[in-house]
C-alpha cells in the first residue's frame, strides 16, 4: 500500500499541473483564507530518505527514494507523522521552513497499523535549539462531523498554507494496512498541491492538532484523515509505557457479519422483535474473543454496555452510529471489556480481555518493514518465509498477479495453517549455477520438509543443513510438485561461496 | 496427454472459428501445384462442405436452450458410409447438411460419433443415393518435414472448393484448443488455413496425411497451422470399432525431468543409465498409474522404450514424449513401466484409463449446463464454461479451478458446486455477499456432487443452512418462504427448468470407485439433445 500511496500522490500532482490556468489559480487562491503568522502554528519540514528491501532480491535494497511532510510539533520537542512517511528510512530530517536549520532525527515509536510515527532529534542539546521558539501543539479529539479544520501545508518558498474545509465524514474506515481499521475523518477541501505535503496536520478552532492528512483524492477531492482520538491513544499508550514497550492498538480477535436477514435471525434463535446483534462468522485463535469463550456461531449483542445494532454500529455519543471496533481500539491493551452475546436463544455475559497480535505472531506476517526478509541460500536455492510484504512485490494488484496457491494461504491462513508452524518456508526462487542445473525454473514453491525434519521456519531448515546426512543427500520435499529434490551435502558449501561470487552477494543467509 | 492449464493464461492459439468470420471479397484461389492438379479430380468426388446450425449453450441462463449458430466446415468421404471432420465443425449441432461438388442437392447428415477431445468427429447419411460415385480416401503416415501438402476446403465460406499449398513445418505435441486441455501430435504446416477450412482433408501423393483443424490468428503468427496427424486419426477410427467412443487414456502422472546430477545420484542413477530416467513427480488419485506408481519413482523405460532424462522416448528414429506410448492404447490395455524404485530396479504394469478430473478445464460440447435453482440462488458445477461465462475471479474459485487436480481437490469434491447468482427476491434480499461461494455442507451433510445438492433441498426440513468453504455466515432458507418464492420467481425470471442433473463429465468419464456406477455413457456420442 505504500507504493499505492507514492503514485496516488504523484496523479494529483500531474493533475493539478494540468489544470494551472491562471482561472483556477485565482479561484484556489480565494480558498486559502489565511496566511497566518509561522510562529503561530508549530509545524516542521520532516524529510525522510527511504530504502525498502527487495523482498524478490532479498539480500538487496531497492533504489533510495525521498519523501517530504509537515510533521505537527508536539510537546517535550517531539514530531508527530504519518508512519508511511519514515517507513524503511535510512535517515531523517527535521527542517524549519523559515530557516531551513536541520537536526536530525529518529523515530521513538511507530505504528503502521494505526499509521503514525512519533520522531525526535537524535542529539537532545542540538533538539533543544532546533525547537527553539517552536510551541508543542496539543491534540484535539472533539472534532465531529460539520467542524471545520484547516489543513496546513508550506508553499515552496516556505509561507504557511491553510485550507480549511469541514469535515463530511466520521466513520471506522480502512487505513493503510488492509484489515486494519479506525476512526477517520474525511473531509472535502480543493487541496493545492504543495511539494512537500505527504504528511500534513489539520488544526481545529481551538489550535489543536484534530488530525494528520494520509490521503486526497484530487478527483473528488477528498481528503482523508488519521483521527485526532486516535493520534491521542498512540501518544497516550507510549506515553504509559516504557521505552520499547509501546501495545498498539487492541483488536477483538472476531469477524462477525449483519443480522439482518429475517431468516437468519430466527435461525439463530434472536427473539421476535429485537433488532439487534450481529453473527459472529469467525474467532481468531488465542485471540481476545476466543479466550472469553465467544464461537463462531453466537450473536454479539452488547459491547462495554452499548448496544450493538444488526450492521454491528453502536450509538455513540459524539459520531452517532459508528462501527463498534470502535469501542475496541479506543481502549487499551489489558483492558476489560464486558460483552453479552446469544447462544442458541440463550444470554450469556462474558468478558474480554484486549490484547494485540503483532505482526510477527502471524504464520503470515501482514507486513515486514524496517526490516530485512528472511531468507537463506543453499545450493543456489532461495528460501525465505511467506509474508503478506513478499506478496506485495507482485504490485498494486498483488491479489490477482501474485500465485494464488500462495495469495490463497495467506487469506485463508488461520483455517489453512494449523499445523503448528510458526512459519512458511518457500523456495522462491534458483539461482542458477552447474550443481542445480534441472532445478531452475523452481519457484513460490511451499517447502514442507528436509530430510523428514517439517519445517517451521528458516531457523528449522538452517538445523536441517547443519545436520549430515547419511547418504550423503538433503531431500527437499515440497507441497506441490515436483514434490522432492536433492542437494548433495558434500559440495554444498564449496557451491554456496562459488554463487555467492558469482552473483555478488554480500551475504547467503539473513536469520536475524 | 492432458494438461492443466491456469485459468487466467489466456490460450495464444485459437482455434479456427464455425461460424464464418467476416464476409470480405474471396480471396483468389492460388494457382494448384502440379502435385495438387493429379488430384483435384479425386478429391471431388471426395470433399464434402458441411453446413451446421449449433446451439450454445447459456450458462449463465442455464434453463435457456442457447444461442443459434451457423457456421461452414469441410469433411471427406473416408467410405462405409462415413465422413470425416472436425468435432468444432459439428458440436452442439442442431442441423448438419452436406453438399458435394458438382452436386447441387443439401443432404441431411448426422453425427455417428465425436471425440471432443481429439477434435474428430464421423458424419453419416441417410440418403443412399448421397454416395453414389463417392470414393473413399486413403490415409497416408506422418509426412517429412519440408515436404510439401495441400489442403482442401471452404475458407471464408466460399461455396467453391479451395487449395492451399505449403510445406511440413514442425511435428510435436500440441495443444487442442477445441477441448483447452488436450495435447495430441499434431503437424504444423505453411498452407495458408482460414475458418472453414476446418476438417478439410490434407494430402500428399494423394493421401491423408492430416485434417486441418486450427491456426493462430492473425495478428500472433502468419501461416501456421496445423492439422492432426493420422495417428491421432487412426487411433479414433479404431476406438469408435465397437461402436463407442471413449477419451483418450491418461498415465495421470507428471514426471519431473532428471537433470540435476545430485538428484540422479540420490535416487540411485549410475553411469549406466546416463541421460536415461525421469521422476514421479505427482500421481493423480483414482488415475491409471495411482497405486501402481509412486513419487520418487525413476521411470526407465516405458512398454520396452527407453526414456530420456527429458521425459523423451524414440520412436522410428523420432524423437517424442514418452506419453506417446499411452497416447496409442485404449481403454483397458496396458502398459509396462521399468522403474528404479528406492534404487531397486522393477518393472509394474499399468491399465490405462481416462482421466475425469482434467475435464474441469476443459471446454464442455453437447451437453446442457447442470445447474440447481432454489429460493433464486442459481448453484452449478465449477467447469471452464462456466468460469467464462460469469467471468470469476474470487480467489477461491479460482484456486478450486487452479489446484482441482494437483491437489486433488476432486477427492473431496467430485463437483465443486458454486453460486453464480442470485436472482433476486425478497427470499434472498441479503444474500448478495453470498455470490461466488463453494458449497461445503447443507443441513451438515457434506456436498460432494450436484446430486447431493438436489436431494438436500428435496428433504422436508424447516431450514435449509447452506454453508460455504471459508465462509462464516451461513445462508439460511426457511422452507415456507422458499416455497412462497417458487412460483414467483419461476414467472418473473422465465425459469423453465428448476434444475438439470443431466450427464455429468465425471459420468462421461470414469467415475471414482466410491462413486455412483456410471448410468450413461452415451452423452459424448449423441449430440443434438
Amino acid at each position: 500500500m505504500l507504493k499505492f500511496y507514492t503514485r496516488f500522490f504523484l496523479g494529483c500532482a500531474s493533475a493539478l499541473l494540468l489544470v494551472s490556468s491562471p482561472a483556477l489559480h485565482a479561484a484556489s487562491s480565494a480558498a486559502l483564507q489565511q496566511s497566518a503568522k509561522r510562529s503561530e502554528v508549530s509545524v516542521v519540514r520532516v524529510n525522510s530518505a527511504n530504502q525498502s528491501y527487495d523482498f524478490f532480491r532479498p539480500w538487496a535494497k531497492r533504489n533510495a527514494f525521498e519523501r517530504h511532510g509537515l510533521g505537527a510539533v508536539l510537546a517535550g520537542n517531539r514530531v508527530l507523522v504519518t508512519a508511511e512517511l519514515v517507513a524503511n528510512h535510512n535517515d531523517i530530517e527535521l527542517e524549519r521552513a523559515e530557516s531551513g536549520e536541520k537536526v536530525s532525527a529518529k523515530v521513538l515509536c511507530v505504528d503502521y497499523e494505526a499509521n503514525l510515527a512519533l520522531l525526535a532529534p537524535v542529539d537532545d542539546g542540538e533538539g533543544n535549539k532546533f525547537f527553539a521558539g517552536l510551541k508543542g501543539v496539543e491534540i484535539g479529539t472533539e472534532s465531529v462531523v460539520g467542524d471545520r479544520l484547516n489543513l496546513l501545508q508550506l508553499e515552496s518558498n516556505d509561507a504557511l498554507v491553510q485550507t480549511p474545509g469541514p469535515i463530511t465524514t466520521i466513520e471506522v474506515g480502512r487505513y493503510q494496512l488492509e484489515g486494519h481499521r479506525f476512526l477517520l475523518y474525511r473531509m472535502s477541501l480543493p487541496l493545492q498541491f504543495r511539494e512537500g505535503s505527504f504528511t500534513a496536520p489539520a488544526i481545529d478552532r481551538n489550535g489543536k492538532l484534530a488530525g494528520l492528512m494520509m490521503r486526497y483524492d484530487s478527483r473528488s477531492q477528498t481528503l482523508e484523515l488519521v483521527a485526532g482520538p486516535v493520534i491521542a491513544h498512540f501518544l497516550h499508550d507510549f506515553d504509559a509505557h516504557p521505552q520499547g514497550k509501546y501495545q498498539g492498538f487492541p483488536r477483538g480477535g472476531l469477524d462477525y457479519a449483519s443480522l439482518r436477514d429475517p431468516q437468519l435471525r430466527h435461525y439463530a434463535k434472536l427473539p421476535g422483535g429485537s433488532s439487534d446483534g450481529v453473527y459472529i462468522t469467525d474467532v481468531a485463535d488465542a485471540g481476545p474473543a476466543a479466550v472469553a469463550g465467544i464461537r463462531a456461531g453466537d450473536v454479539l449483542t452488547e459491547v462495554a454496555g452499548q448496544a450493538i445494532d444488526q450492521d454491528g454500529n453502536f450509538a455513540d455519543p459524539l459520531y452517532g452510529r459508528i462501527n463498534l471496533s470502535h469501542l475496541l481500539t479506543k481502549a487499551f491493551v489489558g483492558d476489560k471489556l464486558p460483552v453479552k452475546i446469544l447462544r442458541d436463544g440463550q444470554a450469556q455475559s462474558l468478558q474480554l480481555t484486549l490484547s494485540h497480535k503483532a505482526p510477527e505472531d502471524y504464520v503470515i506476517p501482514p507486513y515486514v518493514l524496517d526490516a530485512g526478509p528472511r531468507y537463506l541460500i543453499a545450493g543456489g536455492l532461495i528460501f525465505q518465509e511467506l509474508s503478506r510484504q513478499y506478496l506485495k512485490e507482485w504490485g498494486g494488484d498483488w491479489q490477482k498477479q501474485a500465485p494464488q496457491r500462495l495469495v490463497y494461504l495467506d487469506r485463508y491462513q488461520s483455517a489453512l495453517v494449523q499445523d503448528g508452524r510458526r512459519r512458511v518456508v518457500i523456495l522462491s526462487n534458483v539461482l542458477p549455477t552447474a550443481s542445480n542445473v534441472g532445478y531452475e525454473d523452481l519457484n513460490y514453491l511451499v517447502v514442507k520438509a528436509i530430510n523428514g525434519h517439517s519445517l517451521g521456519s528458516l531457523d528449522d531448515l538452517a538445523k536441517a543443513l547443519a545436520e549430515k546426512p547419511e547418504d550423503g543427500f538433503y531431500r527437499v520435499e515440497f507441497e506441490d510438485f515436483p514434490r522432492e529434490i536433492f542437494l548433495d551435502s558434500a559440495h554444498l558449501s564449496e557451491e554456496d561461496a562459488k554463487i555467492q561470487r558469482t552473483y555478488g552477494l554480500p551475504e547467503l543467509q539473513r536469520l536475524n | 496427454m492432458l494438461r492443466p492449464r491456469s485459468s487466467f493464461v489466456a490460450a495464444a492459439l485459437a482455434v479456427l472459428p464455425l461460424a464464418l468470420a467476416s464476409l470480405s471479397p474471396l480471396p483468389p484461389i492460388l494457382p494448384a501445384a502440379h502435385a495438387a492438379r493429379v488430384e483435384i479430380a479425386d478429391i471431388r468426388k471426395s470433399l464434402v462442405r458441411i453446413t451446421t446450425t449449433a446451439q450454445e449453450p447459456d450458462y449463465k441462463v442455464p434453463w435457456n436452450p442457447g444461442h443459434i449458430v451457423r457456421g461452414v466446415g469441410a469433411g471427406f468421404f473416408i467410405g462405409n458410409q462415413r465422413l470425416m471432420t472436425n468435432a468444432h465443425v459439428i458440436s452442439n449441432a442442431r442441423f448438419i447438411t452436406v453438399e458435394r461438388e458438382g452436386d447441387p442437392k443439401k443432404y441431411q447428415a448426422s453425427v455417428q460419433f465425436v471425440g471432443h477431445d481429439c477434435d474428430l468427429a464421423v458424419l453419416t447419411v441417410a440418403d443412399a443415393h448421397f454416395y453414389d460415385g463417392l470414393k473413399p480416401m486413403e490415409f497416408g503416415g506422418i509426412p517429412q518435414l519440408e515436404s510439401s501438402v495441400a489442403a482442401y476446403g471452404y475458407p471464408i465460406g466460399g461455396e467453391r472448393l479451395s487449395v492451399t499449398e505449403g510445406i511440413v513445418s514442425r511435428v510435436d505435441f500440441q495443444p487442442y484448443t477445441h477441448s483447452s486441455i488436450d495435447s495430441h501430435l499434431a503437424i504444423q504446416i505453411s498452407a495458408p488455413i482460414n475458418p472453414g477450412n476446418s476438417g478439410g482433408p490434407v494430402l500428399q501423393d494423394g493421401k491423408v496425411v492430416g485434417v486441418a483443424f486450427q491456426g493462430y490468428s492473425g495478428d500472433v503468427a502468419q501461416n501456421t497451422a496445423y492439422m492432426i496427424a493420422t495417428p491421432v486419426i487412426q487411433h479414433f477410427l479404431q476406438d469408435i470399432e465397437d461402436g463407442h467412443y471413449d477419451r483418450y487414456v491418461d498415465l495421470a502422472l507428471t514426471k519431473m525431468k532428471l537433470l540435476n546430477p545430485s538428484q540422479r545420484a540420490a535416487l540411485g542413477l549410475g553411469p549406466e543409465q546416463e541421460d536415461q530416467g525421469v521422476m514421479v513427480g505427482s500421481v493423480v488419485p483414482g488415475g491409471s498409474s495411482d497405486g501402481v506408481l509412486k513419487v520418487g519413482d525413476v521411470i526407465l523405460a516405458v512398454d520396452g522404450n527407453a526414456v530420456a532424462s527429458d521425459g523423451f522416448i524414440e520412436i522410428n528414429g523420432e524423437r517424442i514424449e514418452m506419453e506417446e506410448v499411452a497416447e496409442r492404447k485404449f481403454k483397458g490395455d496396458e502398459l509396462k513401466f521399468d522403474i528404479l524404485r528406492e534404487r531397486q530396479p522393477m518393472s509394474v504394469v499399468v491399465k490405462l484409463k481416462p482421466c475425469w478430473p482434467f475435464l474441469i478445464q476443459a471446454n464442455a460440447h453437447d451437453v446442457r449446463p447442470r445447474f440447481v435453482l432454489f429460493g433464486g440462488l442459481l448453484f452449478e458445477p465449477l467447469c471452464r464454461d462456466f468460469l467464462e461465462a460469469f467471468g470469476i475471479d474470487d480467489l477461491r474459485v479460482r484456486y478450486f479451478y487452479d489446484s482441482f487436480v494437483s491437489r486433488a481437490l476432486f477427492v473431496d469434491h467430485p463437483e465443486v458446486i458454486v453460486l453464480g447468482a442470485v436472482l433476486k427476491d425478497p427470499v434472498n434480499t441479503y444474500f448478495d455477499g453470498f455470490r461466488n461461494g463453494i458449497v461445503d455442507k447443507v443441513n451438515d451433510q457434506p456436498i460432494r456432487r450436484l446430486e447431493d445438492l438436489a436431494a438436500a433441498f428435496a428433504e422436508p426440513r424447516d431450514y435449509y443452512v447452506i454453508q460455504l468453504i471459508h465462509e462464516g455466515r451461513p445462508i439460511v432458507l426457511e422452507r415456507k418462504a422458499v416455497e412462497a418464492a417458487r412460483e414467483r420467481i419461476k414467472r418473473a425470471y422465465n425459469v423453465t427448468l428448476e434444475q438439470n442433473l443431466g450427464t455429468s463429465p465425471i459420468d462421461a468419464a470414469a467415475p471414482l470407485a466410491n462413486d455412483k456406477p456410471t448410468t450413461t455413457t452415451a452423452a459424448l456420442a449423441a449430440p443434438g439433445r
